[in-house]
């Protein structure tokens, strides 16, 4: 996109790239991840921006006409629940169908994977999840093999490219209008959170860790390749941008640290070098608490992933990552949601003054926005930032 | 670390998930009250509960506790039928409208069943009436509620705002990630609390003894 709305796509993308960099650009970049509240913003229910494609990428523009930032993460929904619909998944629930309108999506926990799969899953994943796992949380699925399964496939593919399209779409526009420049491509998980949260959920995984380790490592890292390759898939190959990771198990208090050290450390750090060997960082969305184990990722390759803070100890991330990779987030969303306009403005100078003066920096709030956040708490991040975020 | 000497509650405090279940099983067998197993198994809970304070534990720990403590309390119940348990106070939980994160409610109910409540647990997406509800079936002094979700935190203030409506004394304590004292403020709570065993603290001073 070199001329899109004379140059600007191209100075964001300056400065954000060179933030990942650990280095210094012209300003402090602004990268959000407003999800809902876009939608809030525009006018829109829950509802619309599950199912309404256009609704879901067209909130985007309001919101953009408004907040000047550089990055965006996502459109307000990630989830289409048209295309969800269309396979009869059970493990979500969308306002619309089994939700009233203005409902939140929710997740249906399940051990969608069973304690004694674990054999067939370690020989063929792929095989066991075409076998087993979509039959378990598609109604569509429920027969492998049979014309109404094969009909689901192909309604789902066709979905997942509908989807990737206005996704893609959706990007070209905002960066013609807006030069926003995208904050990711690609997605991928720590391959405990694979296990542990999609497949066996929390339960089953923590017994699983004690009745039968040696499966569960060995799973994990049968899915070290295929976590690595899902990244470079979704990313269609990029490495200008990140791919998202967002971590759930690794964050304090979930594992004991010889579980961290033993069963989630080695097989997402195996991800992320992997990932970096082939030029693609890695957006380490640490959900939650994550100081106690700041010591084990400064291993990793420096600038091979910006540390995302959400409720890990600021001074500490910055003591001992800073300098080596670039830090995002710490803005606290229940600052955005309760706070003053004046509060949020104190807080960001402060991550500035503290935290940026050297570059690698870029601003966020710590966890995914939702539609509390008051709009002029977001005026107020945007506006410090862009003012007082100046090299 | 322990000052716990009973077999069955040290078995429970050390995780030892086999031995937990030999032992009820023993003990029902030779005839021991089940009342006093289930106190040896809430003084394991609780030394459990204090090791996760300490961080000598984790959530990994604590979900194997409750998971065999559940199995310790199915080979119970039968035997419990028409022995009067003596709690120290009923407590309503659940996690509020919108919000379907349970593991940290979860584990606020493992502890105050632990320390002996009754606990009578909504689960998730818990709308204001059935709270409402609850509190008047049960005449609790103390309504707990969960929140993760921001978004949802409106939602924590409507239940607060209808057992007030409803003329209802109870106390409320919440608890979530992103609780502090601007969440407290807003939604009108009595208390809040950032690790479970808060909810073990504030429930001893509303059920202390007058
Ligand atoms: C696991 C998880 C999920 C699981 C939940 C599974 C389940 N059965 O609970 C799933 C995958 C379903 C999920 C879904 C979503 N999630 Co979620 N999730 C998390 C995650 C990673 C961990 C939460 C957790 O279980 N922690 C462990 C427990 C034990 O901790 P806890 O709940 O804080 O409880 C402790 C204390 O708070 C306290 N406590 C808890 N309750 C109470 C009550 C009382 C009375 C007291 C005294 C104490 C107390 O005691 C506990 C132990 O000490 C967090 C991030 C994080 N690490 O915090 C995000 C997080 C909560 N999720 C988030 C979001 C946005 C979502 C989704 C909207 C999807 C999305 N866009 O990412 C959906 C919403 C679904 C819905 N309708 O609710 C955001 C919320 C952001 C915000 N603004 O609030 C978070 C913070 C991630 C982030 N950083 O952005 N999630």
């Amino acid at each position: 996109m070199p001329d899109a709305k004379n140059g600007l796509y191209e100075e964001k993308l300056k400065r954000y790239t060179i933030a990942m960099d650990v280095g210094k650009p012209d300003k402090v970049p602004i990268r959000l991840n407003p999800s809902e509240f876009v939608a809030k913003y525009a006018g829109l229910t829950h509802q619309e921006i599950y199912y309404e494609q256009h609704k879901n990428m067209g909130s985007v523009d309001k919101f953009l006409d408004d907040y000047d930032i550089d990055a965006l993460l996502a459109p307000p929904s990630l989830w289409w629940a048209t295309m969800h619909d269309a396979v009869g998944a059970v493990y979500y629930r969308f306002s619309g169908r089994q939700l009233e309108e203005n409902r939140q999506f929710q997740y249906v926990e399940g051990e969608y994977m069973k304690a004694d799969d674990y054999d067939e899953f370690i020989v063929d994943p792929t095989k066991w999840v075409l076998n087993h796992f979509l039959p378990r949380i598609h109604e569509e699925f429920a027969e492998p093999g049979s014309y109404r399964a094969n009909v689901a496939l192909i309604k789902g593919a066709i979905g997942f490219m509908m989807q990737n399209g206005a996704m893609h779409q959706a990007g070209v526009s905002w960066a013609e209008k807006y030069g926003l420049v995208t904050g990711i491509t690609g997605i991928g998980k720590a391959p405990f959170d694979t296990l542990g949260d999609t497949l066996r959920g929390l339960t089953g995984v923590m017994k699983d860790m004690r009745k039968q380790p040696d499966k569960v490592k060995t799973a994990i890292e049968v899915l070290i390749p295929h976590n690595a390759y899902f990244a470079m898939a979704t990313a269609a190959g990029d490495t200008v941008f990140p791919a998202f990771f967002p971590l759930h198990r690794g964050s304090y208090p979930f594992l004991n640290p010889q579980q961290w050290d033993n069963f989630y450390w080695p097989s997402l750090k195996a991800v992320i070098e992997d990932l970096w060997k082939h030029g693609k960082r890695v957006l380490f969305y640490a959900e939650g608490n994550w100081t106690p184990y700041l010591e084990k990722i400064a291993e990793l390759p420096d600038k091979s992933i910006v540390f995302h803070v959400d409720t890990t100890d600021m001074e500490k991330a910055y003591e001992i990552l800073g300098g080596r990779f670039c830090l995002s987030g710490n803005v606290p969303n229940t600052m955005m949601s309760h706070g003053k306009p004046e509060e949020v403005s104190e807080y960001c100078k402060r991550l500035i003054d503290k935290y940026a003066r050297d570059g690698g920096f870029i601003m966020d709030t710590g966890g995914v926005m939702q539609m509390d956040v008051k709009a002029e708490n977001l005026a107020a991040l945007v506006e410090t930032t862009r003012k007082y975020g100046v090299y | 670390m322990s000052s716990l000497t009973e077999p069955l509650s040290t078995a429970v405090a050390e995780l030892e998930d086999d031995k937990v279940i030999d032992l009820v099983k023993e003990r029902i067998n030779s005839g021991i009250p089940p009342l006093e197993i289930v106190k040896n198994l809430q003084a394991g809970m609780t030394e459990v509960g204090s090791r996760f304070e300490t961080g000598d534990y984790f959530l990994s720990e604590l979900i194997l506790a409750g998971e065999f403590m559940k199995e310790a309390m199915e080979i119970l119940e039968p035997h419990l039928a028409g022995s009067n348990q003596e709690y120290r106070g009923t407590i309503v939980i659940g996690t509020v409208r919108g919000d379907v994160h349970d593991l940290g409610k979860n584990i606020v109910v493992m502890l105050l069943k632990g320390a002996g409540y009754n606990v009578v647990d909504l689960g998730v997406d818990v709308p204001s009436d059935k709270f409402v509800e609850a509190v008047k079936d049960t005449q609790t002094p103390l309504v707990a509620m969960s929140v993760l979700l921001t978004g949802c935190q409106e939602a924590m203030k409507e239940a607060i705002d209808a057992l007030k409506g409803a003329g209802l004394q109870a106390k409320v304590m919440i608890g979530g990630n992103y609780v502090d004292e601007s969440v407290l403020k807003s939604v009108g709570a009595d208390y809040f609390g950032t690790v479970a065993s808060d909810a073990v603290k504030f429930a001893e001073q509303v059920f202390a003894p007058q």
